[in-house]
């Protein structure tokens, strides 16, 4: 299911006084179990980017392959593309209606018309990917906690099973728990082969899960390659309004005093690792 | 596809005599604009009207091609009312497709009929285009004031209107991401029959209603945290103050508007009485 965008350029408000280029030749291409992180300032235009990939915007010009198929061709159905590319919205608990969590998760597989095995069956594999306790599932979505509900939507999209899940800032607006353990949901769906691209604000988030980094300023694409390469790069992060991990600012802080710390250090494992080899070195490590 | 940017009232905003006057004496002179040109009957009336509409559009800046645009929705409307005074009034034939005979009087009361919606539109859509939302409530609300000893609530009125214009876009912007939000997990809104529809619209509106209480329940939060208790002994950042212009456009309006009661005493019906 590799997707592949070229020269991709959306307009809003086309042919009004007030339109906006949102995304002006973006190109790249994302293969199979990928897990791809999306970066940039707010109105960079990277939540326009993606509902392109499953097709709820239609490109001003430029195309999107999935699968090696322009989706905007003749005779593709675009409910069945959705059905292959998940795209979990920002703050998707506002989307829920259904009286109870159980419901509202079986949306997505009642609308492509499973039979009602099926849809208990993806009910139940949804619940158990993103951890939600099955005692939920008769109450009623509205009153649960800012976190449980979240998990109910995103479980709404991986109730459709999906092969790409494409996910806008999951973790907006949760607590530091609620945070960690969607993470650990989405790297975990990562590893069982699903596609994965993540949409944050956080950079910290991005650098502990992504392998590859795509960053989007005022439309475009202006980096794209490895997680270790932007982050260490600090100016042109600030640049674009963004800043490398916290831990990278630590091991360059380090580094300023003398320390022999690798640079490209994006995880507290990864910076633990470092330290203590510098510190064995420097013979101290013991007395710790 | 909704999307933001729809500007409810589609203020165009330069500056001109027309957008600098009062919007009270504006609404004031729409007001009587509407009335004079059902009190015209004739054509020369409508030249008096229509002199003082395209002096207010030149005045005005607006583009005649912004106006235009306006007029583009109700074309439908003026085409088929004229045809029905074409083809349904009696009276000498100027040709006949099948049993439809259109007359000479039905040509003459279609046209009239047509320009004078023409005019209407021109004119009152000028209102709008030319007072902010924000200025169009403050006037209605000094305009509906003296009635509040009757019991309208004249403040309430106009609060509610500039909420409402100003929540229109969020709901708009909203309703269109919850859309695609439900579009993601296969909803569908585009085919099916009327039930269907109908149906598959409660994904959408749910949310709608929720999000929209819950707006309202933190607007009004966070207008009590800033004191707010209706009408009473409020004051204005704005005040509104007539000026000389708002005098003299209230005074061009009242010559026009006499100028029409003379043409319709002196001209009398476009197709005189009993010729029908
Ligand atoms: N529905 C819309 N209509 C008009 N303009 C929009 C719409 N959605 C986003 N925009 C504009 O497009 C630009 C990119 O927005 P967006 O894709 O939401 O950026 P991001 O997700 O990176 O914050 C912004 O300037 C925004 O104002
Ligand atoms: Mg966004």
């Amino acid at each position: 299911m590799p997707i592949e965008v070229s020269n991709l350029t959306h307009t809003y408000m086309k042919g009004t006084t007030s339109e906006v280029t949102a995304i002006s030749g973006v190109s790249f291409r994302i293969e199979d179990g990928e897990f791809v992180g999306l970066i940039g300032a707010t109105g960079s235009g990277k939540s326009t980017l993606i509902q392109h990939l499953n097709g709820l915007l239609r490109p001003t010009s430029g195309t999107v392959l999935v699968d090696g198929v322009d989706i905007w061709s003749k005779g593709v159905s675009l409910k069945q593309i959705r059905r292959k590319i998940g795209l979990v919205f920002q703050y998707p608990e506002q989307q829920v209606f259904e009286e109870t969590v159980y419901d509202d998760i079986a949306f997505g597989p009642r609308n492509l018309g499973f039979s009602q095995a099926e849809v208990e069956a993806r009910v139940e594999k949804a619940c158990e990917l993103v951890g939600l306790d099955k005692e939920l599932l008769p109450r009623s979505p509205f009153e649960l906690s800012g976190g449980q509900v979240r998990r109910v939507a995103i479980a709404g999209i991986l109730a459709i099973q999906p092969k790409v899940l494409i996910l806008d800032e999951p973790t907006a607006g949760l607590d530091p728990k609620g945070r960690m353990e969607i993470l650990d949901n989405i790297k975990q769906l990562h590893e069982t082969g699903m596609t994965v691209i993540l949409v944050s604000h956080n950079m910290d988030d991005v650098a502990r899960l992504c392998e590859r980094v795509m960053v989007l300023e005022k439309g475009t694409l202006v980096f794209d390659g490895p997680a270790r390469e932007v982050f260490t790069q600090r100016e042109f992060l600030y640049s674009k309004q963004l800043r490398p991990p916290e831990v990278t600012l630590l091991m360059e802080k380090l580094r300023q005093r003398g320390w022999a710390v690798r640079q490209d250090v994006l995880t507290v494992e990864e910076a633990y690792a470092e330290i203590m080899k510098e510190l064995r070195k420097k013979g101290v490590a013991g007395a710790i | 596809m909704i999307s933001r940017g729809i500007v409810v009232g589609q203020y165009y905003p330069v500056n001109s005599l027309v957008h600098s006057l009062d919007p009270r004496a504006k609404i004031v002179i729409s007001m009587i604009f509407m009335v004079v040109l059902f009190v015209g009957n004739n054509f020369y009336s409508f030249a008096v009207a229509g002199t003082f509409a395209v002096l207010a559009v030149t005045l005005s800046k607006i583009p005649w091609k912004v106006l235009i645009r306006g007029l583009r929705p109700i074309v439908f409307i003026m085409l088929f009312t004229t045809a029905l005074h074409l083809f349904l009034t009696p009276g000498p034939a100027i040709f006949q497709i099948g049993p439809l005979k259109a007359s000479w009087p039905g040509l003459i009361q279609g046209l009239f009929i047509g320009i004078r919606l023409i005019i209407l539109i021109v004119f009152t859509s000028l209102l709008t285009l030319t007072t902010s939302p924000i200025e169009l409530t403050d006037g209605l609300e000094d305009i509906l004031k003296p009635f509040s000893r009757i019991g309208v609530p004249a403040h309430e009125i106009a609060m509610m209107m500039t909420i409402a214009l100003r929540f229109i876009p969020t709901l708009l912007e909203e309703a269109d991401r919850i859309m695609k939000a439900q579009m993601s997990r296969g909803a569908d809104f585009e085919s099916g029959n009327m039930i269907q529809r109908a149906k598959s619209l409660v994904p959408l509106l749910v949310p709608l209603f929720v999000s929209a209480f819950r707006r309202a329940d933190e607007l009004a939060m966070a207008m009590e945290a800033r004191c707010y208790r209706g009408g009473e002994g409020r004051t204005r950042m704005r005040q509104l103050r007539l000026s000389g212009g708002d005098y003299l456009a209230l005074g061009l309006t009242i010559i026009m508007s006499a100028l029409v009661i003379y043409t319709r005493i002196r001209f009398g019906p476009v197709i005189p009485r009993g010729t029908l």
